[in-house]
């Protein structure tokens, strides 16, 4: 597939974000980055995150009131036929300016690109649902699996190959719940799955896509450890087969899934740690999280108030004492701060706001509802 | 495209030498893994769980523990957060005063949130300030700006402008200004304009004075977005109007002015949303038939929507910001 950014560029891109990086870091000079500039151009626009959600809002009203302006001339007597032409007519429309405006400005994922993008994709779907309207899920899941797909190969927007991927899992999930067998193996089915994916996209090696690849791994390593979550597998199959009671019962191969939720968070982190990946390793302790609730979820003798104070406890004394032990960098891993926040001003404001409601008037009820522990000296921080 | 092929192309075009390569190459191979802000997150994660925790359970053993011991706890965790605060302050200074020590920011907001639980906690429990709320909102404004200025601390600057409006009956939290203030009183509407511009002119001068400057963002975000909202407010109510139409538009050119200062280009979206809406909304309420409007509409939108693309591609230019 044709790729529609100028791929030259996108890799000059990353090159200076490494010699941006170089310099930060004192191992190149002023003039060297300079020299880089030079060398390698690259001429996106590419405006800050707030000139970009103004972008994209506005590319998504014109987009809007211009297939309502096409569909008063064509709307006739509102059949299927004649809105699967005026989305058809809107698509061209859309991928038309989309090209010209990447071609001609620049744009690179600079917010009017993806809106352009989206809309082209809703209006791609539109016939498919009007002439087809009682198609079976599985088959919807393949047509727009082939939309967001061919989309995400051309443009490599990350919100299409987030969806692509989910329509995946969702064709597997419609498909395995036709079966009376397929209900008992659909863990193991999206846990194989998942790994089928991750395995595929870390292959891809390319600068284009790198961003998309990067968002699979994070949702591929996700299904895995939910797939093989003990919590996940025993509610989920309670809710698949209907089951009303109070309590969901035990599934089979217990201790098979017992064993995937704790080695699952383990191995993430011990990989993460050892590859120097950061998305396995906070995957990894995300996951660490979920174990350990679902565990207390069945076998805890404590109170939710205890166990707060409990997790916190370990995770402080934890954390403190690893600050303590990286002092100086050991085993390659260190406690240096990297990079700087970009919104630290909306950043203070937020938590200040959060936290500074003066609780004199009208507040006073916190104090009597027993929401005192969450207004106390935790969230500070 | 990796490390290596980057450095490859560098001494292809002769922009590092090869020995720089190499030690960039060696630099790249051997860099730690920074855990750094896993670690922190962790450590405030647990210490909200920890303190949500040991919350609930003085909470449910209130009984046996007693109002005095906890008030006592709790004052003297202010005392000693402000005391923290204090002694590792840098002397006070027009300029930005950016404090080595990491910890005494969490400590003096630790401080500022302990003092209105305290304050809070005895008004609920011995009615200490009797019905005279507006002594015990201005209380902590005046200690939360003196703080704010001595100590440099933008996030306790937010807490005592939000004291600030609330001693005025406002709420200035970005999310909550529509839903949680009562604009359709006159005088509050009135009020939160003239506050939100006030400040926003606190903000500018700040700027223009050279008396911390960084301030400036937090006193124009939250003024500017107080004062606009609520005259948008006055304008769809069709309360005095033409004041709020000049209030509202004169921001929205404010804000885009802001940007050009390249502060944030939060600002700029903030007045080109506003304006854009204050706008749209004065052509339509101007415009009698159902039947004109709809397909004037159609139109309007459809290029106005355009053109304001084409300027936020192209606000560089239209605003002459260099770079």
């Amino acid at each position: 597939m044709k790729k529609a950014y100028n791929e030259t560029w996108i890799d000059n891109l990353h090159i200076l974000n490494t010699a941006d990086h170089w310099f930060e870091k004192k191992l190149i000079s002023q003039e060297q980055l300079e020299n880089a500039r030079k060398a390698f151009p690259q001429k996106f626009y590419r405006p800050g995150i707030f000139v970009k959600i103004g972008l994209f809002i506005f590319t998504l009203i014109a987009c809007s009131f211009a297939s309502g302006f096409v569909s008063l001339f064509l709307i006739g007597n509102g059949a299927g036929e004649n809105i699967s032409i005026i989305s058809l007519i809107c698509m061209a429309g859309f991928i038309f300016f989309l090209e010209l405006l990447i071609k001609n400005n620049g744009l690179y994922h600079s917010g009017v690109d993806n809106a352009l993008l989206y809309a082209a994709m809703g209006a791609a779907v539109v016939p498919f649902v009007s002439l087809f309207d009682n198609l079976e899920v599985w088959q919807y899941c393949i047509i727009l699996f082939a939309v967001a797909f061919t989309a995400t190969l051309r443009y490599a927007d990350m919100v299409t190959a987030a969806s692509a991927f989910f329509l995946l899992i969702c064709l597997l999930g419609n498909l395995m719940m036709k079966f009376p067998i397929g209900k008992a193996i659909l863990p193991f089915a999206v846990m194989a799955l998942s790994a089928v994916i991750y395995l595929l996209v870390r292959k891809d090696k390319s600068t284009y896509y790198e961003r998309c690849t990067k968002l699979i791994e994070v949702l591929s390593l996700t299904t895995f450890y939910l797939g093989g979550n003990y919590l996940i597998v025993r509610e989920g199959n309670a809710l698949l087969n209907d089951l009303n009671l109070p309590f969901a019962p035990q599934i089979p191969f217990a201790p098979l899934f017992y064993l995937f939720t704790l080695s699952i968070p383990i191995v993430y982190i011990f990989f993460g740690l050892r590859k120097k990946d950061r998305i396995l390793l906070i995957l990894g302790l995300l996951a660490f999280a979920l174990s350990v609730y679902t565990y207390r979820h069945y076998f805890s003798p404590f109170t939710p108030a205890q166990e707060l104070a409990i997790a916190g406890m370990f995770m402080i004394i934890l954390s403190a004492a690893l600050i303590k032990y990286l002092h100086t960098p050991k085993h390659g891993i260190s406690d240096e701060q990297e990079g700087k926040r970009k919104l630290a001003n909306l950043e203070a404001i937020l938590v200040a706001q959060h936290l500074g409601q003066t609780p004199v008037e009208g507040n006073n009820v916190e104090f009597g509802g027993g929401n005192f522990g969450g207004g106390g000296a935790g969230e500070t921080y | 495209m990796n490390i290596q092929t980057i450095l490859k192309s560098f001494v292809g075009k002769a922009i590092i030498s090869d020995e720089q390569a190499s030690l960039i190459a060696d630099y790249e191979e051997d860099k730690p893994f920074s855990l750094h802000w896993e670690l922190r997150s962790i450590l405030y994660l647990g210490i909200v769980l920890f303190g949500s925790g040991i919350g609930v359970i003085i909470y449910e053993n209130i009984d046996t523990i007693g109002h005095q011991v906890i008030i006592a706890l709790i004052a003297a965790l202010t005392a000693w957060c402000f005391f923290y605060t204090y002694k590792h302050a840098l002397p006070y200074s027009n300029l930005e005063v950016k404090n080595p020590k990491k910890l005494t920011d969490y400590v003096l907001l630790l401080g500022c949130t302990t003092f209105l639980i305290l304050e809070g906690y005895s008004q609920f429990q011995y009615n200490a300030f009797g019905t005279r709320y507006g002594v015990a909102v201005l209380i902590p404004t005046i200690i939360f700006f003196f703080c704010a200025y001595r100590f440099d601390h933008k996030g306790v600057l937010s807490m005592a402008i939000t004291g600030l409006a609330s001693w005025l009956g406002l709420t200035v939290a970005p999310l909550s200004i529509l839903s949680e203030n009562d604009f359709t009183e006159d005088r509050l509407l009135g009020t939160a304009v003239i506050l939100g511009i006030m400040l926003s002119i606190a903000g500018w001068a700040s700027e223009k004075q050279n008396i911390k400057k960084h301030f400036s963002f937090t006193y124009i975000f939250l003024g500017g977005n107080l004062a606009v909202l609520a005259a948008m407010t006055g304008i769809f109510s069709d309360k005095a109007q033409f004041i709020y139409i000049v209030a509202g538009i004169a921001l929205s050119v404010f804000f885009v002015q802001r940007a050009r200062f390249a502060q944030s280009l939060l600002f700029l979206l903030m007045g080109v949303v506003y304006g854009y809406i204050i706008i749209t909304y004065l052509i339509f309420s101007n415009i009698e038939s159902d039947d004109a409007s709809f397909t004037f509409g159609t139109f309007y939108f459809m290029f106005t929507s355009v053109g304001v693309v084409y300027f936020l591609l192209h606000f560089k230019k239209f605003l002459g910001i260099k770079k």
